[in-house]
């Protein structure tokens, strides 16, 4: 069995800690939805998972098929099976995007994808994804809508096939449609492949069609509360107010950016109005 | 065909492939009255001088360096009224290289192209300069670089339009792309033009591959070679588009990738 498995884990960006003892465990084929209030962590967990260089893990465990994912560079983790269709896909002039994939296929064959494999399942994939038929000629990400970009991170999920499938707000920047394209693509990929999830989004619409089985939300950097579906309707109804009451805890001052803030003109006036300048 | 020291070529039309294999000094001419397309391959050599003069037609000679010692070439070019003169320089081997090139545009309505193609992790010095002298004259230059570890590469790019070149025009672009510490790259543009009715262009770029890039392509699974590798050929291969003729283009293909991913895997 493939579980990840996240134990009290501590993580820090430029010595500001963000995760602040996470535990989170996901069983092969299971689709969990992970919500929260913005600036808590969901990002960061993700990121920490997959490997991103610019997140620092303090403390604590990850394991994936009881491999130990931390001391693993970024693309051994990817050989593994996890994969992270990111937020803000970057873009990469002078690689094509069918030449990325192609050699993204291959690390993790023993012998090569054919020419003719290779064609096949990347025009079958453009097609599910509702793309224009250029893309494997374009290059990666380059002049791409927001739109765009995120249906080409599950373009590359579906030739890769993951295990583990992270979804950092893959919804956002997608219209109605697409979304629906999106999800369809998604499930469809999850079911032959037994694919695990784990679902950052603030869009009820988005979850109702990936329907977790589990809903966890991370606030102050922990995650305090885990439950089913119901979860996400009611947070989709009534914010994360009720939460800090429930749990008796206070959010997290941020009092930095409060500090920091530079207001000119009519924003000034109104800051001052809403009390935020003294 | 292997070139010896004191010959003069007279390139024939179409194709046609030479090899320098020289471990001493040499010095060549080439003199040649037709419209050619050179592969010139350098298996080995120390100092290499070539004058060249070319009457007629159109010419474009590919030098390709697989020399395993280090090597200095001066070259010096003259293009007679009407002509052009195609240069373009794959220089990815694992030796250094000081390359003198002066391109003469002598003749009213000659050009000249001169494009490189650098994949290096050792000492590339290049001085190049394309002189406007006659009216109505063209000159392009393009030098596109990846350099590797502890690579040091040093363009100087001399676009020079002398006074009573009319409608002349002189354009370059440099750039250079680098993936690891202890490297060191320096390009020098120079457009030096002592006439009015011209025109002119300069552009430059240097850049290091970002970290979140690399990031990026590392979640699919890609290692750091691999990443070096796809980016070098994306880098390096457009600049094969200057070449007009469909077998120097391919030849210049094919080396290339044999040798990106050749340099890319060790």
């Amino acid at each position: 069995m493939k579980n990840l498995i996240v134990k009290d884990l501590h993580v820090s960006v430029e010595d500001r800690t963000i995760l602040n003892g996470v535990d989170l465990t996901v069983n092969e084929g299971e689709v969990h939805a992970l919500m929260g209030p913005n600036g808590n962590g969901k990002s960061t967990l993700l990121a920490a998972i997959m490997g991103d260089p610019s997140y620092r893990v303090d403390s604590g465990s990850i394991t994936y098929g009881e491999k130990d994912i931390l001391s693993m560079p970024v693309n051994e983790r990817s050989k593994e099976g996890i994969f992270l269709g990111m937020q803000y896909p970057q873009e990469i002039p002078g690689i094509t995007n069918s030449d990325f994939l192609r050699a993204a296929m291959n690390v993790r064959r023993e012998k090569p994808v054919s020419l003719f494999e290779f064609i096949k399942q990347m025009e079958k994939t453009i097609n599910d994804l509702e793309m224009s038929s250029d893309l494997a000629h374009r290059f990666l990400n380059e002049g791409f809508s927001g739109g765009e970009k995120k249906r080409n991170e599950i373009v590359q999920l579906e030739m890769l096939k993951p295990s583990l499938a992270m979804l950092d707000e893959i919804d956002s920047g997608l219209d109605v449609d697409a979304i629906k394209i999106v999800a369809d693509a998604l499930n469809k990929t999850a079911q032959e492949n037994n694919m695990a999830m784990i679902i950052v989004s603030h869009y009820e619409r988005f979850l109702e069609l990936m329907k977790p089985q589990f809903t966890h939300v991370l606030v102050n950097g922990k995650i305090d509360l885990s439950g089913g579906p119901d979860l996400y309707d009611r947070i989709d109804k009534q914010g994360y107010d009720w939460i800090y009451s429930e749990l008796n805890i206070e959010p997290e001052k941020q009092e930095e950016k409060t500090q920091t803030r530079v207001s000119i003109g009519t924003c000034a006036v109104k800051d001052t109005m809403k009390g935020n300048i003294g | 065909m292997k070139i010896n020291n004191g010959d003069t070529l007279s390139f024939s039309d179409g194709f046609s492939v030479y090899e320098i294999d020289e471990q001493g000094d040499m010095s060549f001419s080439i003199d040649s009255e037709n419209t050619c397309n050179v592969f010139i391959r350098i298996i080995d050599a120390s100092d290499i001088d070539i004058k060249g003069k070319f009457k007629n037609g159109d010419s474009t000679i590919l030098f390709w360096n697989d020399s395993v010692s280090d090597v200095k070439v001066t070259e010096e070019y003259e293009v007679s009224e009407g002509c052009s003169l195609n240069l373009s320089y794959g220089e990815c081997n694992s030796a250094s290289m000081e390359r003198k090139l002066s391109v003469d545009l002598s003749g009213n309505g000659s050009s000249s192209n001169v494009s490189t193609a650098t994949l290096t992790g050792r000492n590339k010095k290049y001085d190049i300069e394309i002189k406007n002298e006659g009216i109505d004259t063209h000159g392009d230059m393009k030098n596109y670089a990846v350099v590797l570890e502890k690579g040091r590469l040093m363009v100087n790019a001399v676009g020079r339009i002398a006074k009573g070149a009319k409608k002349s025009t002189s354009h370059q672009v440099s750039r250079a792309l680098s993936f690891d510490k202890g490297q060191s790259t320096t390009i020098l543009p120079q457009l030096l033009i002592d006439e009015n009715d011209v025109q002119a262009s300069h552009a430059m770029s240097i850049g290091k591959v970002n970290e979140k890039q690399l990031y990026y392509l590392m979640s699919r699974g890609l290692d750091i070679k691999e990443c070096t590798m796809l980016m070098s050929l994306g880098y390096l291969l457009p600049i094969v588009d200057q070449i007009a003729d469909e077998e120097l283009k391919d030849t210049m293909k094919n080396e290339l990738e044999r040798k990106i991913m050749e340099v890319c895997s060790m």
